[in-house]
């Protein structure tokens, strides 16, 4: 195969100043504001680049399925083994109320859904939009969690989709406990001072100590989330102090990026309405 | 004639697939180690077969392309192909491009130096080993893959004629 070769003095001229203005217009457009940059840029990636992109963001979306896949597999079997392990618990826990006349244990209802971050703000996103079955109707406020721990709150709902505020939101509040229940207290989202968004347990008793690495769950009051579910690590007393109680800062277990899939609890309230105590006191007497 | 419009076909399909090639797997080649510049080899390809003028507008073309889809460099990668458009289709005319192992040498030295440039006009300065040995790398794999696909490219032309 022969290549083409140089050609006529004039069409070398001409080829020459073609090149030059290409090089003084690349000068120009990289003296151009930051602006004008990124609406170039913005322009060719919604045109000629389009279907480029669309095809790397398929290729991503595939990478991250088959990883979901692998990772719900390997949930899946640790699911199964503990179901396995609780089925003595709770024939045990059903003969032991049976004998002290409690009545029978109000079993968690969870509808699974997906968790679709909202737009970030500085770069953290706080709310979400939560899909799930048409036929499924939260109770909002509705807690959101993942199989770790506390993913936030689920503030409208609507034929199976809503709108939440993940727990990095300023006007998410959680009550939590230590599994003893030796201390409880208000959680919140906290921005500590390296901007990384932590969290912050309020309203602990001056005289009460909680060790760093003890797990923080919630305590079930309220009634927007169930009790028990796990929400973050104590890391150390905060500075913060007001009055006759102190405060401690709190690593989360669930960050907002990692979740994809939540689960929405559907009680609504863990406690008891007057009527259903009464009618349930009457019937143990 | 027959000749010359057998090798347009070829030579522009081939620069094609190699261009569509390497948008598609861009963030792939971001990430590897090592990986060939198939955006860098197919202009060092078509300067082979472009007068000097029209292998800078390709190479405006495409570092502007390259600009939108790496979000920086908006200008420095279109002077920088330019200027790597431009000069590959004039080295190819004083360096005889028939000889035999001249494309293979071509793509590696015009990617080396092409690597080492865009490295430079980046965003965060290269370490010397990523520009030498990375660069070195890249550059013998680009002409590896490239230079493999002109011989097919050359086999095919000349079995048709």
């Amino acid at each position: 195969m022969r290549y083409l070769t140089v050609g006529r003095p004039e069409s070398q001229r001409r080829d020459l100043v073609l090149a030059a203005a290409l090089a003084f217009f690349s000068l120009f457009l990289a003296g151009l504001s930051l602006d004008s940059r990124l609406s170039i840029t913005e322009v060719l990636r919604s045109s000629i680049l389009a279907p480029f992109l669309g095809a790397q963001s398929m290729f991503a979306r595939g990478a991250d399925l088959s990883e979901q896949v692998t990772t719900l597999t390997i949930e899946r079997e640790a699911l199964a083994a503990r179901v396995l392990e609780a089925a003595d618990l709770e024939l045990e826990n059903q003969q032991l109320r049976a004998i002290t006349g409690l009545p029978g244990r109000r079993i968690s209802e969870f509808a699974v859904g997906e968790v679709i971050p909202g737009a970030p703000e500085a770069g953290v996103s706080h709310s979400f939009l939560f899909r799930t079955r048409a036929d499924v109707v939260p109770v909002t406020p509705a807690g959101i969690s993942a199989p770790d721990g506390i993913v936030g709150v689920l503030r409208t709902a609507h034929r199976g989709s809503g709108l939440g505020e993940f727990w990095t939101h300023p006007d998410f509040r959680v009550g939590v406990r230590t599994p003893t229940g030796s201390a409880t207290g208000i959680l919140r989202s906290f921005l500590a001072p390296g901007g990384e968004t932590m969290m912050l347990l309020e309203g602990i008793p001056f005289q009460t100590d909680i060790p760093a690495g003890t797990l923080l769950v919630t305590s079930g009051i309220g009634g927007v989330h169930p009790a028990g579910v796990p929400v973050g690590r104590v890391v150390e007393e905060a500075e913060s102090r007001s009055g006759w109680s102190h405060s401690f800062l709190v690593e989360p277990i669930v960050r907002p990026g990692q979740v994809r899939v939540g689960l929405v609890w559907l009680v609504g309230s863990v406690l008891p309405s007057q009527d259903s105590s009464a009618a349930e006191a009457r019937g143990g007497d | 004639m027959e000749t010359e419009r057998s090798t347009w076909v070829w030579s522009g399909f081939s620069i094609v697939l190699l261009l569509i090639l390497h948008f598609l797997f861009r963030p792939l080649f971001v990430r590897l180690p090592l990986a060939p510049n198939l955006l860098v080899g197919a202009l060092l390809l078509a300067t082979l077969h472009l007068r000097a003028g029209h292998a800078a507008f390709l190479g405006f073309s495409l570092g502007i392309l390259e600009a939108a889809m790496a979000l920086e460099g908006m200008g420095w990668y279109a002077l920088a192909l330019t200027v790597i458009g431009y000069v590959g289709a004039r080295s190819r005319d004083l360096l005889f491009a028939d000889a035999r192992f001249y494309v293979f040498g071509y793509l590696f030295v015009g990617t080396w130096l092409a690597e080492s440039v865009l490295l430079l006009l980046g965003t965060s300065p290269p370490g010397l080993v990523r520009l030498f040995v990375g660069g070195g790398a890249d550059a013998l794999l680009t002409a590896l893959v490239c230079g493999g696909v002109e011989a097919m490219t050359a086999s095919l032309v000349d079995r048709q004629v």
